[in-house]
């Protein structure tokens, strides 16, 4: 099979395989997990009938072959749980209920995702602009003081974990400069400006992180562009340095940023564990480090399916935009 | 793209020496590891040890911030002491630098090791095999490594040695994916040129052709590749403890002291000064120095960072 | 303390959800600064009360919430038959009518306590409270979807052993009876002089049947508070409530309600609130949070900056932290071993690394040192403030180890400077002195709960705390030192395996007395006595240092929770 049809039937099969084969894989590993799963979701000083009865009811008791049917049976044909008073219907793809919170996992990642998604994207324009923008600027003050200084910048935002950034950004910017209010998610539909303003440190924090990757990117396709002979040429026609930076290096460096950014952007989606726990932004990353605590399983397969499914569909995107942005790439 | 030779050292070396910047960074990063093994030596040398506690030299009513200007910097104590327990932060921090870099170095092997024999495997094998490989490959692409992680350190047994876990864990869940798949682009490319194909032709086995022809003309990506995932690695035990699974306790790492030491960044600065610009420093001194070797060993590509470089920057992604 | 925002959920250990449902105890006598919150204090009503948490409020079903006192933003929501006294510091630990006329009328023995519910109580819909409500509350706490809450209520009521909830058993708890629409009586199978503390728990709140949703109740139940909800966002993350305006102040001597709104914002990073509340720009100035104490860092910071150190609460809640002993396993075995060890700790670098002096007091005792416990004051194996060890020494040598000694110390890798790391290493440092050497044994935190609350896992010396479900000395002492409490099958608390008939027999004699001070003495009196046989080695008490506004008025500490009263507080 050729052709963009065939690669993305194959792109399909394979993503399904993967996501599958990560399903089967967290529910191994959670199986042999230490934790008295029942206990904890029934309290500390629950008496051990008690916990017979929740591990009962959470099917616990149950072979690992047997859950991990009850899970596939939730995905394509729903499943029915009584919230005690009535009985209720979870429809297909039902990804079960939450141990801890008995809400349907199902609304919960639709609860998270937007937070993720606006933290992810956000940082992202962020990233671009200042990664690509001190990749410009370094080739076009190269070997002079600028481009050292702006290149151990971004290093040492890149070798800086987000948290100690997170904080100290939030202390200075918030704290004593009084320049903006304390992070608190608002939710674009409720208040785009509120939205932004709020969302704009933890951006900032994950854009400080990452920018150094995009700087480094940039300068170097450009600098190999600047290199070949037919900018020699523009140069020898006298086409301004400028014109040449613009128009002609960084084209260069299009594919390239593409095609990591995708990648990085798919893995942002699964959640940034340590900005969302920092900024206190209750997206997927957040909520599924305290579920995978909590040995909270329907939670935990839930979020990894929906991460898995953001990075391979991540990177069937860079590959199709890289083969756009590159025509010399097969699609494979 | 020609395969450097036996003699390939010491013209990586003799190309190297011609770039201060590289230098510089080689001589900082020998100096780190130099440090790291030497740790209990200069710590001998202080006369302190990472893990006995100065009560007495911190102020136990307001929070165990250090007495003294500086974090209490003294002639017995170069660096000052740790707030709350008054333990040596030079021998926290030299013996820290045994365990981050440990760590992240012996992550950086399983992950390179893992990725090119899978990679050379998959490229070099039947259909069937590279499928197979291929899709293992992407399995662990779209795993999570804070969560794969954080559960996987849980099962084992504590008995088990904590430092060499981590790297394990490390090394096994992240980044071998995404080199692996490069290293199986690259290996199909290898696999056409002229030469491969004459070893081919001229009947070596599969093994003998990765070793001798394809390992030398993948050194470089690899090696580009690697650059980055150490310190990637660094961050990564850094972002483990800071969800409180990394190394235990009272064995020191820069991640350990990175998470602890965030909060009193007002009450004692230096806390947090001196993990982060250790950090700050290998981190620099690694990614001049790959740069550096990559340059030496592909001039013409002085310049040129494959798509690679940023790919592997997916494990980033984890520690955000 | 530096806490990335775990959620608690129902995970959290038992005495540790009572730290964040409630807060409580006496102001230090070294700052007294609770009761001078700012110049000006005459509190008035109206305004938004902002409180930011770490952990939302996931559970907010009266029948799953395990609170001490019916805990601090559910108290504002569900009123209980009794509850705690809302004032400051050692009268705060006293036992107040509620939604009942008194704190309940015992029959001779105690086994039988009787009460009437006062005229005129209504929901939030403006439907009346009966009795019925309170014991369908009570009924649906024994549901398996609903557990999370203390055991006292399923052991001490006749015949509730084996219930499971009214969805299941329609016949319901016949232990409970009422009469009438305004009397309830409940039958206990043994005497417990203890009940109306137990009557401020939130299962005893009521709930309109017609009303009842289950699983989902939480995210929308029915108010008998001054607040009821009107938003509940991703599962407690995001709480607002307004006035409910069938609540009648007339009917509630306790809770002041001064805000016209509370809004409660979770899942913030601990360091993120305490800069908040020390910036206090904007709504945080009128801002208070109910579950994250000032960390050592912070604590650094305040005590410099006199405008900061005048906005702290500092409380005491009844919580001990100690070293629990397995004394069926060697070398633990030996009582001379647990002397010594005893002996050899140095209380001073347990407590700089659970805080400094500020947020930690060094403990002797097992029981908190308040006077509602019974505390008396006792000093078995005095350590002194560095550890003495050459007395521990001596005493290894008698048991045979001249040569010193090697132990396993078990704790937890939570963040909680607790069971955690820094207080192991603390405690591995000072033995050193005493020629013990401590090996940690560091276990992630559910397997830690696991492994010391089962009597086949448990190891011999480990690091533990417990809290007060109320303050006295009954819910302190008897899961503990109780041998009937021993749990063969599940979760242990008697760490000790202590079964000893006086002790026994002591605490059963203390629980039919319905006069509580005289229970008190004889509290202190078994701790004591318990105390010599060398089971714990207490090492610290906490002590609650929270930041709140600028416009925070009326803050109100109790030595029943340890924290600002958020009843209480005043905005304007």
């Amino acid at each position: 099979m050729t052709g963009f049809g065939g690669f993305i039937l194959r792109r399909a099969v394979g993503a399904l395989v993967t996501l599958f084969a990560l399903s089967v894989i967290i529910y191994v590993v959670f199986y042999v997990t230490p934790g008295n799963v029942a206990q904890i979701t029934c309290g500390p000083r629950c008496s051990p009938a008690q916990v017979q009865q929740v591990a009962g009811q959470l099917h616990l008791d149950d072979p690992l072959y047997a859950r991990y049917w009850h899970f596939l049976q939730g995905l394509f044909v729903g499943q029915d749980y009584s919230t005690g008073t009535s009985v209720q219907h979870c429809s297909a793809p039902c990804l079960g209920l939450s141990y801890q919170s008995d809400q349907q996992v199902t609304e919960l990642i639709l609860a998270k995702l937007p937070v993720t998604a606006s933290l992810a994207l956000g940082a992202m324009v962020l990233w671009l602009v200042i990664g690509v923008g001190t990749g410009v600027l370094s080739v076009w003050r190269r070997g002079r003081l600028t481009e050292r200084l702006l290149t151990t910048l971004t290093l040492a935002g890149m070798s800086t974990p987000v948290f100690v950034i997170g904080l100290v950004l939030m202390i200075v910017v918030c704290g004593q400069l009084e320049l903006l209010p304390f992070p608190q998610y608002v939710a674009f539909t409720d208040d785009p400006e509120q939205w932004a303003w709020n969302l704009l440190l933890p951006w900032l924090s994950l854009a400080l992180i990452e920018s150094a990757t995009y700087a480094r990117l940039t300068r170097a396709s450009m600098l190999e562009t600047l290199a070949e002979d037919h900018v020699r040429t523009f140069r020898a026609y006298g086409v301004g340095e400028r014109g040449i930076i613009w128009r002609h290096a960084l084209r260069g460096a299009v594919a390239p940023l593409i095609a990591v950014n995708a990648n990085n952007i798919g893995v942002l989606f699964g959640g940034a564990v340590l900005t969302e726990t920092l900024f206190g932004l209750p997206g997927i990353g957040q909520e599924m480090v305290e579920a995978v605590k909590v040995v909270d399983l329907p939670v935990v397969v839930g979020m990894v399916l929906v991460t898995g499914f953001f990075v391979v569909l991540a990177n069937a995107v860079a590959d199709v935009l890289y083969a756009v942005a590159d025509r010399r790439v097969v699609l494979t | 793209m020609s395969a450097p030779g036996a003699s390939g050292a010491r013209q990586l070396w003799r190309r190297l020496r011609t770039q201060r910047s590289a230098l510089v960074a080689a001589v900082v990063v020998a100096l780190l590891v130099l440090v790291a093994l030497g740790a209990p030596l200069l710590t001998a040398i202080e006369g302190q040890d990472p893990t006995t506690y100065h009560p007495s030299l911190v102020d136990s009513a307001r929070g165990g911030v250090p007495i003294g200007s500086f974090g209490g910097v003294s002639a017995e104590h170069w660096l000052g002491v740790e707030p709350q327990t008054g333990r040596d932060l030079f021998a926290r921090l030299v013996h820290g630098a045994r365990v981050s870099l440990g760590v992240a170095l012996a992550a950086t092997v399983v992950q390179l090791v893992l990725g090119v024999v899978i990679g050379v495997a998959a490229g070099l094998g039947n259909r069937w095999v590279d499928l197979v490989l291929t899709r293992i490959a992407d399995i662990f692409v779209a795993m999570p490594l804070m969560v794969v992680a954080l559960a996987l350190l849980a099962i084992v047994p504590t008995s088990f040695p904590r430092p060499v876990l981590v790297a394990l864990v490390v090394g096994l869940v992240s980044g071998w994916g995404t080199l692996a798949k490069m290293v199986r682009a690259q290996t199909l490319t290898l696999k056409e040129l002229d030469y491969v194909a004459a070893a081919r032709l001229s009947g070596w086995g599969t093994v003998r052709i990765a070793r001798r022809e394809l390992l030398p003309g993948l050194a470089t990506p690899v090696i580009t590749f690697a650059a980055i995932l150490v310190p990637t690695n660094i961050t990564v035990e850094a972002a483990l403890s800071f969800l409180g699974v990394g190394v235990k306790p009272p064995t020191p790492s820069w991640g350990q002291m990175l998470t602890s030491a965030d909060v009193w960044y007002q009450a004692a600065p230096q806390y947090l000064l001196l993990p982060a610009g250790a950090l700050f420093v290998t981190v620099l001194a690694l990614t001049v120095l790959g740069d550096g070797v990559r340059t030496a060993l592909d001039p013409r590509a002085a310049s040129r960072l494959s798509v690679g470089t940023g790919r592997k920057q997916e494990a980033k992604g984890e520690v955000s | 303390m530096r806490q990335p925002s775990v959620i608690a959920r129902r995970v959290a250990a038992a005495s540790v959800s009572l730290v964040v449902a409630a807060g409580a105890a006496a102001c230090g006598p070294e700052d007294n600064d609770a009761k001078s919150a700012g110049g000006d204090s005459t509190p008035h009503k109206g305004g938004t009360l902002t409180v930011l948490n770490s952990d939302p409020q996931q559970d907010f079903d009266p029948a799953r919430l395990y609170t001490s006192g019916g805990g601090n933003v559910p108290s504002l929501v569900f009123r209980t038959l009794t509850t705690r006294n809302r004032e400051n510091g050692e009268a705060g630990a006293e036992v107040v009518p509620d939604l009942a006329t008194d704190t309940g009328r015992p029959n001779k023995d105690a086994t039988v306590w009787t009460y009437t519910l006062k005229e005129g109580l209504k929901y939030e819909d403006g439907t009346k409270i009966t009795s019925a409500d309170i014991k369908y509350g009570i009924e649906r706490s024994f549901a398996p979807e609903l557990s999370g809450g203390a055991p006292y209520l399923r052991d001490w009521l006749v015949g509730a052993a084996d219930y499971q909830g009214p969805y299941k058993d329609k016949k319901g708890l016949s232990a409970i009876e009422t009469p009438d629409e305004r009397t309830i009586v409940f039958h206990l199978n043994k005497p417990e002089g203890e009940f109306p503390y137990l009557a401020t728990q939130t299962q005893f709140t009521p709930v309109p049947k017609s009303k009842d949703t289950g699983t989902k109740y939480e995210e929308h139940p029915v108010s008998s508070g001054p607040y009821k909800v009107v938003t509940n966002e991703s599962d407690g993350e995001r709480l607002v409530l307004e006035r409910n305006t069938y609540w009648s102040a007339s009917t509630d001597a306790e809770r002041k309600a001064y805000p016209d709104k509370v809004d409660v914002r979770s899942g913030l990073d601990s360091s993120v609130i305490n800069q908040r509340l020390s910036s206090s720009q904007g709504a945080d100035a009128a801002a208070v949070t109910t579950d994250t104490n000032l960390g050592p860092a912070e604590l650094a910071k305040v005590t410099g900056d006199k405008d900061l150190a005048s906005r702290v609460g500092t409380g005491h809640f009844g919580y001990t932290n100690y070293i629990a002993f397995n004394p069926t396993i060697k070398p633990c075995n030996n009582v001379k071993v647990r002397q010594a060890i005893s002996y050899a700790i140095d209380r001073s670098s347990v407590v700089n690394a659970a805080g400094g002096s500020a947020l930690a007091e060094p403990a002797t005792t097992f029981l908190p040192d308040q006077k509602s416990f019974g505390y008396e004051p006792y000093d078995l194996f005095p350590a002194g403030k560095a550890g003495n060890a050459a007395k521990a020494r001596e005493l290894l040598a008698q048991a045979g180890y001249r040569d010193g000694l090697t132990v396993t110390l078990t704790h937890s890798n939570a963040k909680d400077f607790e069971t955690s790391p820094e207080i192991a290493t603390a405690i591995q440092d000072a033995l050193k002195k005493a020629g013990i050497t401590v090996k940690l044994q560091g276990l992630e935190e559910n397997d830690y709960s696991d492994k010391i609350h089962n009597v086949k896992t448990e190891p011999g010396f480990f690091l533990a705390h417990w809290g007060a479900d109320w303050p006295s000395g009954g819910p302190f002492l008897a899961p503990i030192f109780d041998g009937r409490q021993i749990v063969k099958d599940g979760a242990n608390f008697n760490t000790g395996l202590l079964n000893d008939e006086s002790v026994n027999a002591e605490i059963d004699a203390i629980n039919k007395l319905t006069d509580l001070d005289a229970a008190a003495e004889r509290w202190g009196a078994l701790d004591k006595k318990i105390g010599e046989q060398a089971l714990t080695v207490p090492l610290f008490h906490p002590v609650y240092k929270r930041l709140y506004g600028e416009d925070v008025k009326n803050v109100v500490i109790s030595d029943w929770t340890g924290v600002l009263d958020i009843s209480q507080v005043a905005v304007k």
